[in-house]
């Protein structure tokens, strides 16, 4: 029944900004793509990233990563679509790296028409949603307050595919956007093709991970071919296979269900997927289906925690090991007699070789030569901070104990001054689902700006 | 060979002896998931009968209430997935592990019977 054309659509990189490695992109090239996208971004490093503002990859190689990708997709006259620009897609990362095309552009001698789409959602916007009782939190995260809205610096919904078809209709070369499903990158150009959502969106969902799905996995580009039918996993580094069994077991990654994946417009439903090897290299993949459901947006923010003060020692006595816990409730006593009452809440513990990892239920049968002591404040303020990690490592260093051997210091600084100012302390504060009203609603929150470079 | 007669093959082995792959990692910032992947359909059958693999048991290995615990069969990879509300979002002043990438070591030393097929090497 296949009557579609089929579509190349070529994953370069599942986190843009790290290094994408030349030889399989290349080779992607020579397949002639009919576009090429790149994720950038998730929720996976934590909080601080969107709270702050800030990327988590390094300017140098993003810049090379963004000129590769640029250079490749204008080579070809083929639609780049980068999603969720700078690590969270809020207005500063997506800033960031619309300044890094720019300068790329200038410096290369490209000329091209650049989109940029816009993912930060009105405070004003989410607390309505509040009140209407059609904000509800994600699985155990708890409902939000008011303060959890107005404090967070950036909030961000994911969009889907509408703002970035309504970009490429409008003319786009390049679509750099804010935060976005990752699975929009690649719907879109299938979709305005005419294609079946439930494979597009499984099509997406695997090779946004670039060559994740493969065995042995890793991060090289891949190129997925869309048909009516079904779609066809192509590695482009040639040590890299797709099996039947690597591309199953994909679906288990970072994923609660590996049978459902829920999205802003419906339900994937992955219970009928079909894998079959094509050759040693490449899969099949087909009986995907899809559920249409009332659109709603996953929103993500980040609100300030406190500020953060840390020092790092470690211990070889074997009678400071035995009685740790104890020292360190005595330590903190001391400290809340010394910094004020509440200075023991704000300081917290990690015994790495004992529990600083996983919360064991039963001490180990032999206790370790050694252990890492990694002791954090997080207080209200930095000079709060400061003081209580600086009088706590003092305490922690000289506490006397009966039977204490070591009587000139319980603990070994790898460094000096041992205490760090690790920075702000960030929590997420939004990791919710907002009912919205239509599809339309879908384009407006998501604002697009064209520009020509 | 002198000495006494064989005696009965063990009849418990290891998680970690038994699985290819054990991993822990975030679904997003509110969930914990941990992916088990066997050799063979025989230790995958295994693993899903196993005692200490239940849903209710893990959820007491770590401390969470057995509602806030799902496990999913995944026959087509012989794999098993099980999904747990984290105690604290990942990232929070008092989270040890952003990624969830360590919190799979809790269930290594799981045990898991020999299936009835169990006899073969």
């Amino acid at each position: 029944m296949s009557k579609l054309e089929p579509v190349r659509l070529m994953s370069a990189s599942g986190q843009l900004g790290y290094g994408v490695l030349k030889p399989a992109f290349e080779r992607g090239l020579a397949h002639e793509p009919h576009m090429i996208g790149a994720d950038m971004g998730s929720v996976d490093p934590g909080p601080a990233y969107l709270g702050m503002g800030k990327m988590a990859t390094d300017p140098e190689i993003t810049r090379r990563d963004l000129t590769m990708l640029l250079e490749g997709a204008r080579g070809l006259g083929v639609p780049l679509i980068i999603g969720t620009a700078g690590t969270a897609g809020a207005a500063p990362h997506l800033d960031a790296v619309l300044d890094m095309v720019r300068g790329i552009a200038r410096d290369r001698g490209l000329s091209f028409k650049l989109a940029s789409i816009r993912a930060d959602i009105p405070k004003e916007r989410v607390l309505q949603a509040r009140r209407a009782g059609e904000l509800s939190p994600l699985g155990a995260f708890p409902e939000a307050t008011d303060a959890d809205i107005t404090e967070s610096p950036h909030i961000v919904a994911q969009m889907d595919e509408a703002p970035f078809v309504a970009a490429l209709e409008g003319g786009a070369d390049v679509v750099i956007a804010g935060r976005a499903c990752d699975t929009a990158i690649y719907t879109t150009v299938a979709l305005m093709r005419g294609h079946d959502r439930a494979l597009s969106t499984h099509m997406a969902k695997i090779i946004e991970c670039a060559s994740l799905c493969c065995d042995p996995g890793g991060r090289d580009s891949i190129m997925a071919t869309l048909d009516g039918d079904g779609f066809t996993l192509d590695c482009m580094n040639p040590d890299r296979h797709a099996s039947p069994t690597s591309v199953a077991a994909h679906a288990l990654y970072e994923q609660g269900d590996p049978f459902t994946v829920r999205e802003p417009g419906g339900e994937l439903d992955l219970s009928k997927a079909v894998y079959t090897a094509l050759d040693e290299h490449r899969v099949r993949v087909s009986g995907a289906l899809w559920r249409d459901m009332k659109p709603s947006l996953k929103l993500e923010a980040a609100a300030p925690a406190g500020f953060r003060c840390a020092f790092f020692a470690g211990t070889s006595d074997p009678r400071v090991i035995e009685r740790i816990e104890t020292i360190w409730t005595e330590v903190k006593s001391i400290v809340s007699g010394l910094a004020g009452e509440d200075a023991g809440d704000l300081l917290r513990a990690r015994f790495y070789g004992l529990n600083g990892v996983v919360n064991w239920p039963s001490p180990p049968d032999m206790p370790p030569r050694e252990i890492g002591i990694l002791v954090e404040c997080v207080a209200p303020t930095r000079e709060r901070a400061k003081a209580v990690i600086t009088v706590t490592k003092q305490y922690f260093l000289h506490h006397g104990f009966p039977g204490r051997l070591s009587t000139a210091g319980n603990l070994a600084f790898p460094f000096t001054p041992p205490e760090l100012e690790v920075g702000p302390a960030w929590r997420f504060s939004l990791h919710h689902v907002m009912q919205i009203s239509d599809r339309a609603e879908m384009r407006d929150l998501f604002p697009i700006a064209y520009e020509d470079l | 060979m002198t000495g006494p007669a064989p005696s009965r093959r063990p009849a418990s082995r290891r998680l970690c002896d038994v699985a290819r792959i054990v991993r822990s990692k975030n679904a997003g910032p509110g969930l914990l998931t941990i992916d088990l992947f066997f050799n063979s359909e025989a230790d995958y059958a295994a693993a899903i009968a196993a005692e200490g693999l239940r849903a209710e048991a893990v959820a007491e290995r770590y401390g969470v209430s057995a509602n806030r615990v799902r496990r999913i069969p995944y026959p087509l990879a012989n794999a098993i997935k099980i999904t747990m509300d984290r105690k604290m979002t990942a990232g929070s002043p008092g989270d040890g592990d952003v990624y969830g990438a360590q919190q799979h070591a809790l269930l290594l030393d799981v045990e898991i019977p020999e299936g009835p097929e169990g006899e073969m090497s």
